[in-house]
């Protein structure tokens, strides 16, 4: 799916990239996301409200900002370049790297979500888990994710929302090259710059399109959630 | 199996540090107290959910708590069954899938598993089985959560108010399986209650409590006639509670052997001759008389004498009612009768004069029996 294939009309090779750069931030974000949310939900520990407002940074600052400081870190003399590291994370101007960097700007609303999925989840509950012999893991597997399981599902939708809408940090840290790392978002705004008004409101139509599909499944998959079975 | 229940905790609360001491051996156990006393705290100490308790807990001599020693079991090992007062059900399971919520454990202990048919027999869950928490009534949901205990194979049962929140009624149908559940399975227990009817039913021992310390402690029968704890107890209406065996029944009434001698019939139907019985009676409901009443249609006259009279206040802090104490038989149970001042005048009571206790059938509401 890297390369434009001479199968694939040109109009869906940035859908299949925006979904493949949204589904693999969607799993970046999602275990520190829930890591995080279940810390801030359930923990008391000295900094949390430090914790607490870096995590939130990526939502107020301008995405160009966190791109920015994305390719300061993976420039070749970064912190997390190939000098430093002594091999290349292939992150800049790749695929790879439009997914980290949605996956970083993902990560408030989705560590903010499940903390609200946990917090929904009466305490009492999972220690009377406890008293019934269930250790700290089996406890949170069996009474905690369930109960958030709805909550989860939500923060999920809206990662993964975040990570398809993404420009500003994508641009930066990954360029805008057709076929290897242009999005829709990034290729409405290319199409747009060129004067190519048709080829843009195609793809705001795939994008419209796409982003109905994803609300509306993941209305479905609450709503079946909410009736147990 | 022998019973040793050692608790010597504190723990700081919002308003004052609960302490309290407390070793016995005796195994249905009652916390009686007004709401905020710190019951339930107590209670969450012994299952290990307040991490801020002090001290030591030992319980059929394994140490579940010994802070000094930096022991400090999780609640997961320490066998308890915790019924906490919501009855707090897993709401994303069934009736069953929460009765066996516990069942791992009780896998690994064979010598405390009980079987979960018998449980669901004795508590008649057997028609909710299949049932979503969310329809369950306050009282179902109240034996689905005594179920998920006991089928947990605990060492000691933890009762948080469990007839609270339920309609008089109600309490009254729930109270007898409470007591079926003691005689059924003899597992040790600690009952929390402001309930002075529930704890005098179901325990042999209560510790008073109030604003975090102990007020009193003994058995039931004697701790609740006490001058500092009848206070207390008065919130309700304060109900005598007295066991008994069945002696006689027919038709629609029985006759209670409380003791040789001592007899009280009372109006209920379906009771069996030989079983344990539990009688309650208001104080309010019995009459006190200086000689022998005759001629009356109540058929309950018991001689006795009083011990005590004690004077309770009112919202004004002049006495409303006086609350005297009888001592029945030669064991000197303790009943208490509740009076006017004017009463006391009229018939110039005082401690050790004989007197008559007059109860109707009508009065004696049998609480439960075995």
């Amino acid at each position: 799916m890297t390369g434009p294939g001479a199968l694939i009309s040109p109009t869906f090779v940035p859908l299949l990239l925006s979904l493949k750069v949204a589904l693999a931030a969607l799993l970046l974000v999602l275990p520190p996301g829930v890591l995080l949310g279940l810390l801030l939900a359930r923990r008391r520990f000295p900094g949390k409200s430090l914790v607490e407002t870096a995590a939130s940074l990526p939502l107020v600052l301008p995405p160009t900002a966190v791109g920015y400081l994305l390719l300061r870190l993976l420039a070749r003399d970064g912190p997390l370049g190939v000098e430093r590291l002594g091999f290349d994370l292939d992150l800049l101007f790749t695929w790879k790297g439009a997914a980290a960097a949605s996956a970083i700007m993902a990560l408030p609303l989705v560590a903010r979500s499940a903390r609200v999925a946990f917090e929904g989840v009466d305490a009492r509950l999972e220690g009377v888990a406890r008293t019934l012999g269930l250790g700290p893991l089996r406890t949170f597997l069996a009474v905690t994710l369930p109960l958030a399981g709805r909550g989860l599902l939500a923060a999920a939708v809206l990662g993964f929302g975040r990570a398809l809408g993404e420009f500003g940090a994508t641009i930066i840290v990954a360029g805008s090259i057709p076929g290897r790392t242009q999005t829709l978002a990034l290729a409405i705004f290319s199409d747009m710059q060129i004067g190519r008004d048709r080829e843009a409101l195609r793809l705001v139509l795939i994008t419209v399109l796409l982003a109905f599909a994803t609300v509306w499944s993941a209305e479905l998959l609450l709503r079946r959630r909410a009736r147990p079975a | 199996m022998s019973h040793r229940f050692l608790v010597d905790i504190s723990l700081p609360l919002a308003r004052f540090t609960l302490a309290i001491r407390w070793e016995t051996g005796e195994s249905a156990l009652g916390i009686f107290g007004p709401s905020g006393a710190g019951k339930t705290s107590v209670l969450e100490s012994l299952a290990g959910l307040r991490r801020g308790t002090r001290g030591i807990i030992q319980v059929d001599g394994r140490v579940w708590l010994d802070a000094l020693r930096g022991v400090r079991l999780p609640p997961e090992e320490r066998g308890v069954g915790y019924v906490p007062q919501d009855a707090l059900l897993f709401p994303h399971r069934d009736v069953m899938g929460n009765v066996l919520a516990g069942r791992r454990r009780a896998g690994r202990r064979p010598a405390r598993r009980l079987d979960p048919a018998r449980v669901l027999d004795v508590l008649e869950l057997q028609p909710l089985q299949g049932r979503e928490v969310a329809s369950l009534s306050g009282g179902e949901r109240q034996r689905v959560a005594l179920a998920r205990a006991l089928c947990s194979a605990p060492d000691l049962l933890l009762l948080d108010e469990p007839l609270a929140g339920l309609d008089l009624p109600l309490r009254r149908r729930i109270l007898p399986y409470l007591y079926r559940v003691r005689e059924e399975f003899a597992i040790p227990t600690l009952h929390v209650s402001h309930d002075a009817t529930e704890i005098q039913t179901l325990c042999r021992e209560v510790l008073v409590l109030n604003a975090g310390r102990e007020v009193a402690r003994g058995r039931p029968e004697t701790v609740f006639p006490d001058a500092a704890v009848l206070p207390l107890a008065r919130a309700e209406g304060y109900e005598n509670v007295l066991r008994g065996t069945i002696a006689e029944a027919a038709g629609g009434s029985g006759v209670v052997d409380l003791e040789p001698g001592l007899r009280l019939t009372v109006a209920a139907a379906g009771l069996t001759p030989g079983r344990e019985a539990v009688i309650g009676v208001r104080a309010e409901d019995l009459i006190l008389a200086v000689e022998p009443p005759t001629g009356l249609s109540a058929q309950n006259i018991l001689a006795g004498a009083i011990d005590a009279i004690r004077e309770e206040a009112g919202t004004d802090g002049a006495a409303t009612t006086l609350l005297v104490v009888v001592a029945l038989g030669r064991r000197r149970t303790p009943l208490v009768v509740a009076i006017t001042p004017r009463a006391r005048e009229r018939l110039a009571l005082r401690p050790g004069l004989a007197v008559h206790l007059v109860c109707k059938a009508q009065a004696c509401r049998v609480l439960a029996t075995r």
